[in-house]
């Protein structure tokens, strides 16, 4: 009997695979398999979010204790937002106990938001820049269709629903305490694109509704359209796929064919602000 | 931004360094295999019978870690299932570090064979970096200079060696 | 291929040992497999996917052994023994390892 240790040949116990290409690909899966997470779970959230009634929602939103508006903002400007939301509503396929609280926030900022439990949010530098009452309409019209459509809470509940799942999958909390903050109130939803149009599509019909006619409500698009083309050189197809708003001159030729479809005028007399609107605004 | 960045840095260093630990070390264990083949390790229970021999329980044993690009990727392939790669060369270098280390301690004792060898793997580290022990043990056959039976057998042995 | 856990085939000698032969496989299953079996933890019973598992990297573990043994012309694997550990979380190595030798049949 002979004993004799014989060397076997290498790679039968190791597989041959390349570290860095099995990790690339790993990578990329793993990423895919997440956004995919990311969606259901966006779409999901947002879905049951929807279901929760009106009156609920405002509950919800009192329980964060944060000022909306600015503490000594004028009252006649707020006063007059509110005047302007109420003529608005009946132009509106009104939702069971709507309600909107509109704030008014001393801040030189061009924009205006719809939050949770009907609250909407018109800062200083957006009123500044509109010429006529007929454009902030269709600004305000825009956003309380927002709150009509239930776009915050299910925004809301789609980026809590999947903040905490990928909280679970990766063992990170911070994106899900993020979503619950107080600060995310304030912060301003995200909203689709098909969120985005619904509402113009909405908006522009209540304003057609109010005044007889939808001219000047394409106003605040050209203006973005402006500040967006002074301020930076993004080619239009990449704001295309990478924003969520749609484009601003898209919004305004589907002003159009919108008013030509339902035959609403665009020509028509304006509207003036108050005479004091501007004093209101005070520096 | 600091985790990313410290998280990306752990990879790189683990994917350089474990790849060169591990490129060194199998240079090694192919090259002192080569030596010991010469000492060979059956894992049979029925000795030799060719001659007298003394046992001597012999072991090696080595604790290996994975490096931080190792398991990761290990943590990726566990979300999709299937062969787990990156841990294969560092269980067959942890076996063929543990069975060298046997039979060097056997040869210390000037043995011709180990027979009956066992290994044994067992997990040491918990939490998400992984480490392994290997134990290699095995019975040490060494050529009996002057055992009592030779004695018997043999009279003319040289006493006291 | 023969591959045996006894010492001493019958009816078989053993003309030459060529030293000991391994064969190891270390998987693991996709993460709905492991959130199965940790729902199956609450109630017991077979882990149907963990089984499934183990045996398929016992296949492929004995595969790797009588690759070895053959790659240096043995014609079986003797006193065969496996092991199963757990080397990651979700993911377990099945280990075999058995003395590779060169048998004949007796007459």
């Amino acid at each position: 009997m002979r004993y004799e240790n014989k060397q076997a040949p290498e790679g039968i116990n190791v597989s041959k695979v390349h570290p860095l290409k099995q990790f690339a690909i790993l990578v990329i899966a793993s990423v895919a398999l997440l956004l995919a997470l990311v969606l259901v779970l966006q779409f999901a959230g947002s879905a049951v979010a929807k279901r929760i009634p009106f009156k609920y929602e405002v509950q919800l939103s009192q329980k964060f204790d944060i000022a909306l508006s600015t503490p000594d903002a004028p009252e006649e400007i707020v006063t007059y937002l509110n005047d302007l939301a109420d003529r608005l509503a009946p132009g509106l396929d009104l939702i069971d106990d709507f309600d909107v609280q509109v704030h008014y926030r001393e801040e030189d900022v061009f924009n205006a938001f719809a939050t949770l439990g009907g609250n909407l949010l018109f800062y200083r530098e957006l009123l500044r820049q509109m010429p006529h009452e007929n454009a902030l309409a269709m600004v305000m019209a825009h956003e309380m269709a927002h709150i009509n459509h239930r776009d915050p809470i299910s925004g809301l509940g789609g980026g809590v629903v999947s903040a905490i799942g990928v909280a679970m999958v990766t063992g990170r909390s911070g994106m899900a305490e993020q979503a619950f903050s107080q600060t995310s109130l304030l912060a301003g939803m995200q909203f689709t694109r098909q969120m985005e149009s619904a509402a113009d599509t909405a908006a522009l019909s209540a304003v057609n509704q109010l005044y007889g006619h939808v001219n000047g409500a394409g106003v605040l698009f050209e203006l973005i359209g402006d500040i967006k083309a002074d301020s930076d050189a993004v080619p239009d197809w990449l704001e295309r796929i990478s924003v969520t708003h749609p484009l601003s001159k898209d919004r305004v030729a589907a002003i159009k064919s919108l008013a030509l479809h339902n035959g609403w005028s665009e020509m028509g007399e304006l509207t003036k602000l108050p005479d004091a609107f501007n004093d209101w605004l005070r520096q | 931004m600091i985790n990313v960045i410290g998280f990306v840095l752990l990879l790189v260093v683990g994917y350089l360094f474990g790849k060169y630990f591990e490129k060194r070390h199998y240079k090694s264990i192919i090259k002192r295999e080569e030596q010991f083949n010469q000492l060979p390790a059956i894992a049979t229970k029925y000795p030799p019978q060719d001659q007298v021999y003394q046992q001597q329980l012999v072991s090696g044993g080595v604790v290996i870690a994975s490096d931080y690009f190792k398991s990761f990727v290990a943590g990726l392939i566990n979300v999709f299932g299937g062969r787990v790669t990156p841990f294969e060369s560092m269980l067959d270098r942890g076996r063929r570090e543990a069975i060298l280390r046997m039979k060097q301690n056997a040869q210390a004792h000037n043995a011709n064979y180990v027979f009956n060898v066992k290994l044994e793997t067992s997990r040491i580290a918990t939490g998400r970096l992984g480490a392994i022990e290997v134990l290699a043990y095995g019975t040490a056959m060494i050529p009996a200079i002057n055992p009592i039976s030779a004695e018997q057998d043999q009279p003319s042995a040289t006493p006291g060696a | 291929m023969l591959i045996s856990n006894l010492e001493i085939l019958p009816n078989h000698r053993i003309v030459r040992h060529l030293g000991l032969v391994q064969g190891s496989s270390v998987r693991s299953k996709h993460v709905g497999r492991d959130i199965m079996a940790s729902l199956k933890n609450i109630f017991g019973g077979e882990l149907l996917g963990y089984t499934e598992l183990l045996q398929e990297s016992r296949e492929e573990a004995t595969e790797r052994l009588l690759a070895q043994a053959q790659k240096i012309g043995a014609n079986a694997v003797l006193n065969v023994r496996y092991s199963t550990s757990s080397i990651a979380a979700g993911a377990a190595e099945i280990f075999v390892y058995g003395t590779a030798v060169e048998i004949v049949a007796d007459d």
